[in-house]
């Protein structure tokens, strides 16, 4: 019963929540939504103590609002497979106006 | 004439013929016997109808004139560069045919060969009339067919299922055209999530079909062994045309390499009504290529909508968490109040109290986070959710002004306990025990009776 957990908390939380919201943002949209339906039947089938309940409440979030954020801003890239004579595979950027590649990456 | 008998293959008939009773005329040997012209007729049309081959024939050529006789039978010639053709079709047989024979047409009759005694000359009697290039298609299009569904190539067996989302998606198409664009703009509005390969192709003329076998291949070895990354579906399309022009599709080396593929491959060739042979081959079959780009992705609205009911259940179980908490701790107050001495009661309390502090400055710091959270996600989604989230907040924030009040013993519910001397004191540290004594241990659910056994420094 000292003061300790209280300042763990305080100090690690902030931590591991970053490390959590990277590991989110690198998510495919396929693997945040499987996570996002997961938390939330946990959640929703209880016994759980309440640090764990606020961690995944709080995980949910994350996961939601990435979900959101890839629905509304994500934007189609079309790019072109090409084989060079080495037979090396590369992809260049497609413009569909004129259907001519752009600019290689 | 004079070669009558000489053993050669086509005037061996002649010899067997003149064995029988002809027209009367000198009956010495070594002149020539003299037949009628009825009679060789007859001996040329009989030749004629031996030969099997030409009782069942397929013949391809250009149509010269054409008439149709006050008897409504349709003559016409087929002509190519060395020769022509004679032929007819019976009246009855001509008005069952959906096609006709036009002069200058290129076309491909089905019929058998015969001689129409009267007027000396052999003819194709024409059952069947198609144009050009089709007849001779549609036959290795069904004799390709039979082969590899025999090799069970087709089966539905084979075919694999879609993924549910995927992220890079092979487009096997000309970059010419419309088909490309068309699907794009499918893609993009429905799911711009994705991300588009093209590998691109000829769709028609010789030599499409192998241009069509390496963009496959291509596809099939885009692949990053370090991050998995791969193409997870493909598409193979091309717009609509003539049976020849979606050829390519047909060719067996194309219909291996569909049904090879590592992913899954849905063909969307030409319009509604034509088939080829890759579309049996493949996963999954779209009537036009827009249609396999809608069948490949899934749509961002429905998404949309089900993230929505998502993140409504979220905030409901998030808060319903909260409530269940505090009725738990409203039972407990209940029962301690119940038998605790006031004065020992006044002492909890104070004591809880500063753990109060202590949980609440943890799930506030907590619970601004969510609201943060929510407000963030809350401003790029539609006002109907946006207002449900709104009222999550407030839910919640009433959840955890409620907790606050009953908070004494909150901390007991996250594990920690309550542990009082002989006398009833709160234990802050172990001065004053001796190994022994007796400890009382409040639990959030038990108390326990326990002694002592051993003083160690607490702090770690």
């Amino acid at each position: 019963m000292t003061d300790r957990p209280a300042t763990d908390q305080q100090t690690a939380a902030p931590l591991e929540q970053d490390a959590e919201r990277r590991r989110i943002a690198a998510l495919p949209f396929d693997r945040a939504l499987a996570e996002l339906q997961t938390v939330v039947s946990r959640l929703e089938a209880g016994n759980l103590p309440l640090e764990e309940s606020i961690s995944l409440y709080e995980q949910g979030v994350l996961l939601h609002e990435h979900c959101a954020r890839a629905l509304s801003q994500a934007e189609l890239r079309v790019q072109r497979l090409v084989e060079s004579a080495g037979g090396q595979l590369r992809t260049l950027d497609l413009s569909l106006g004129e259907a001519e590649e752009a600019q290689g990456s | 004439m004079r070669r009558t008998g000489a053993g050669r293959g086509g005037y061996r008939i002649a010899v067997r013929d003149a064995t029988q009773p002809g027209p009367p005329g000198p009956a010495t040997p070594p002149k020539p016997r003299i037949i009628s012209v009825g009679d060789l007729t007859r001996l040329v049309r009989e030749t004629v109808q031996r030969r099997p081959e030409l009782r069942d024939v397929w013949v391809e050529g250009e149509v010269g004139q054409v008439t149709v006789s006050s008897a409504g039978h349709c003559y016409f010639t087929l002509k190519d560069e060395r020769a022509q053709l004679r032929c007819m079709i019976f009246r009855d047989d001509r008005l069952m045919m959906p096609f006709e024979a036009r002069t200058g047409l290129r076309l491909v009759a089905h019929g058998r060969v015969d001689v129409f005694e009267p007027q000396g000359a052999y003819q194709l009697y024409v059952d069947s009339l198609q144009p050009a290039g089709f007849g001779d298609l549609a036959l290795r299009f069904e004799a390709l067919k039979a082969k590899l569904a025999a090799e069970g190539l087709f089966e539905a067996s084979r075919k694999r299922s879609l993924p549910a989302y995927p992220l890079h998606i092979g487009l096997v198409t000309s970059l010419s055209g419309a088909v490309l664009h068309d699907m794009a703009k499918v893609l993009g509005r429905r799911w711009p999530l994705a991300h588009v390969i093209v590998s691109a192709c000829q769709v028609q003329g010789s030599g499409a079909s192998q241009t069509i076998v390496a963009a496959l291949r291509r596809l099939a070895r885009w692949t990053d062994p370090q991050t998995g990354r791969r193409v997870d579906v493909v598409i193979l399309a091309r717009g609509g045309g003539s049976l020849e022009d979606l050829w390519p599709f047909n060719e067996e080396e194309v219909v291996r390499a569909v049904a090879a593929h590592p992913a899954p491959v849905v063909v969307g060739v030409g319009h509604e009504t034509d088939v080829t042979l890759a579309e049996f081959a493949a996963d999954v079959r779209a009537a036009t290529p827009s249609v396999a780009a809608e069948l490949v992705v899934p749509s961002r609205q429905e998404e949309r909508a089900n993230l929505e009911l998502l993140a409504a259940r979220l905030l409901s179980s998030g808060g319903r968490t909260l409530t269940e908490r505090g009725r738990a701790l409203r039972n407990e107050r209940r029962a301690l109040d119940g038998f605790r001495p006031a004065a020992l009661l006044r002492g909890e309390r104070e004591r809880a109290g500063l753990l109060l502090d202590r949980a609440t400055r943890v799930l506030q710091g907590r619970l601004e986070l969510h609201r943060a959270h929510l407000g963030r996600s809350a401003e790029r989604l539609p006002a109907v959710l946006s207002g449900r989230l709104a009222e999550g907040r407030a839910a919640l924030a009433r959840r955890a002004a409620s907790l606050e009040a009953l908070s004494p013993f909150a901390t007991l519910e996250r594990g920690y306990s309550i542990v009082r001397d002989a006398q009833g004191r709160v234990l802050r540290d172990a001065d004053g025990l001796q190994v022994g004594d007796p400890l009382d241990i409040r639990l959030q659910r038990a108390s326990l009776d326990a002694r002592l056994e051993r003083v160690r420094d607490s702090r770690r």
